[in-house]
């Protein structure tokens, strides 16, 4: 009696994906078509923080252990993009302190981007080792732990980071289509992960870590590889990021963006991609229409203005609106799927018939 | 030593509160070998040492001869011991079919493996239909069972099941018995069950051990347990006064 015939797990959820990117294909087509430099930046940052939120979600969403470090992660790529691109001229000026074969090194920017973001990844396997022992709270304050202490090294090691000043000269590279590009790959990279073993492994201990156990899922290894994964993807955003201002300093990878990002995936829904890629369009989207209101919006002679700040208390607010409906997030942890025609995605209901009592 | 997974000598305290006190204790392959006692007995403290959960202060378990101190109990797994948990503890955010899988997974299956594994499991329970459902909205007997098929995902040598029928109707414990007959007769398993509905236990079970206050008091076949006068003292005051156990 064969009641499950069901399909591949491939083709059962690879909707979801392709679902994500075409949207986010859109929205760089609409961007290029308005064609507004103001505007096509804020596409751009919008899928810098889609590689931000993705990466995170294959950590935090996964292992359910919520990181408040993975923005430190962003600023080692961002830093390395900076030290493996800046023309050694001027790094000889600025960056007194690189030893010889970072000082005379001009990588390409995609090569410089990839080991960035090795960079972060091979961090996060060291500390990793032992932060990924602890697990709840506990965890979530090592990560904010790890976030402060690479604040500090990169706001106070002159030579090699130029402390609290801004590192310049980083080349100007990233725009809607590399940006564009960037938020896909880490689609691709976060839904491999979810339908991988150490995925399904993950979720598992996340729901119930003594059950996963008794299952014989080692939960430490598991999320010790989501953790360099999702290091490795924040580490190239970070390099794009640079590529795309121009200019680092460690500041901008601290507190502000751990917590817009954070955001962004609770809002979303932190246990499904989806989630986290609709949370960034939506606080995004919030946030550009803000800022247009803080600006003044030009009502035939009138000028229609919010006062500034009153963007960070509308999203507060917003936020709670949405969570007191959503608790879950916007998509309530599911995913997206393509549920007609040929290619539905939903699952098979044939085993509803002729399951006999006790399969006898 | 014999083939059997087996509790040697296996004592246990709590901030110096015994739990299990030089328990000896048999799961032969093959045989239903039942654990029955009052509240606080020590009855899931012996499946967690049996498991690798719990480490013994003093004794020994063995599987088939050697002995398994300090093996984590992730990796016990795939030695062939399999359980269940008293409260289910499903992987709630999970498709049933996908809390079948973790075990796949954790015995090293690719997910293609796994998947297919997980579905012949499912058909073989009757629980097929199941298979796409969220583990966390489930009803209670489904609960159990797809626990059950969770664990047997490893075809383990041994499985231990921690009171599977609680909650159970008398019909859903019937279907019990049933699943576990078959578990011993053709997945050739051995089966420790605990369970406090004594009916069940004695209808089922080949061997059946008493423990009271952390130590073993009695064990035998059904019959003997049935007549033994230190099992109805043992119950007497718990739950006889309570009506639910006729021995």
């Amino acid at each position: 009696m064969t009641v499950t015939q069901r399909s591949s797990l491939l083709v059962r959820t690879i909707s979801t994906p392709i679902i994500l990117i075409v949207i986010l294909i859109l929205i760089a087509v609409i961007a290029k078509l308005v064609g507004s430099g103001p505007f096509s930046r804020t596409v751009v940052e919008m899928f810098i923080r889609v590689m931000l939120v993705a990466g995170l979600y294959i950590f935090v969403g996964n292992s359910g252990v919520i990181s408040f470090g993975h923005i430190g992660f962003m600023c080692i790529g961002a830093y390395a993009a900076a030290w493996f691109t800046i023309p050694p001229a001027m790094k000889a000026v600025t960056l007194q302190g690189l030893p010889d074969f970072l000082a005379q090194a001009q990588l390409p920017i995609f090569l410089s981007a990839a080991l960035a973001g090795l960079l972060a990844a091979i961090f996060a396997l060291v500390v990793g080792r032992i932060m990924m022992r602890l697990a709840g709270i506990a965890a979530s304050i090592a990560t904010f732990a790890m976030l402060a202490v690479i604040n500090v090294v990169y706001s106070n090691w002159d030579s090699v980071t130029g402390g609290t000043g801004s590192i310049v000269g980083i080349p100007f590279y990233t725009g809607i289509w590399t940006a564009l590009g960037g938020a896909i790959l880490v689609v691709i990279i976060a839904y491999l992960y979810q339908i991988s073993r150490s995925g399904l492994a993950l979720r598992a201990g996340r729901d119930e870590a003594t059950a996963a156990a008794a299952s014989g899922i080692d939960i430490v290894r598991e999320r010790l590889i989501a953790f360099v994964i999702s290091a490795f993807t924040i580490g190239v955003a970070g390099a794009l990021y640079g590529h795309f201002l121009g200019v680092v300093n460690p500041d901008a990878f601290y507190l502000g963006l751990t917590f817009i990002t954070l955001s962004m995936l609770v809002v979303g829904g932190m246990n499904s991609l989806s989630g986290a890629v609709i949370g960034v369009i939506v606080i995004s989207t919030i946030i550009q229409i803000l800022r247009w209101l803080e600006k003044g919006i030009d009502l035939g002679g009138a000028t229609l203005s919010i006062p500034n700040g009153l963007q960070e208390i509308t999203i507060g607010l917003v936020m709670i609106i949405i969570l007191m409906f959503r608790p879950a997030g916007l998509t309530r942890g599911r995913e997206i799927v393509w549920r007609f025609g040929p290619w539905a995605s939903k699952p098979s209901t044939a085993g509803e018939v002729a399951v006999s009592k006790n399969g006898a | 030593m014999s083939t059997a997974l087996s509790a040697q000598h296996v004592s246990v305290s709590f901030d110096g509160l015994k739990a299990l006190a030089n328990v000896v204790l048999d799961i032969p392959p093959q045989r239903v070998t039942g654990l029955i006692g009052p509240n606080g007995a020590g009855k899931t403290t012996l499946v967690n040492v049996l498991t690798g959960f719990q480490a013994p202060d003093e004794g020994q378990v063995f599987l088939d001869g050697q002995p398994i101190g300090g093996i984590t109990s992730h990796r016990l797994r795939r030695l062939g011991i399999a359980r269940t948990f008293q409260s289910g503890r499903l992987f709630g955010e999970l498709p049933v079919i996908d809390n079948l899988e973790v075990t796949g997974v954790g015995l090293g299956l690719s997910r293609r493996e796994s998947q297919a594994r997980a579905e012949a499991m499912l058909d073989w329970i009757g629980i097929g239909a199941l298979a796409d459902r969220a583990a966390g909205g489930l009803p209670y007997t489904d609960e159990r069972r797809v626990a059950i098929g969770r664990a047997l995902m490893m075809e383990p040598k041994y499985l231990l099941l921690d009171e599977p029928a609680a909650g159970m109707s008398a019909e859903e414990a019937d279907d019990l018995i049933t699943l576990i007959r078959r578990i011993v007769a053709e997945m050739k398993c051995g089966v420790l069950l605990i369970e406090h509905n004594i009916g069940l236990v004695l209808n089922i079970c080949d061997h059946i051990h008493v423990l009271d206050s952390g130590e073993i008091i009695e064990d035998g076949a059904p019959a003997a347990i049935k007549a033994s006068e230190k099992v109805r003292h043992a119950y007497m005051g718990t739950q006889a006064e309570a009506g639910g156990v006729v021995l």
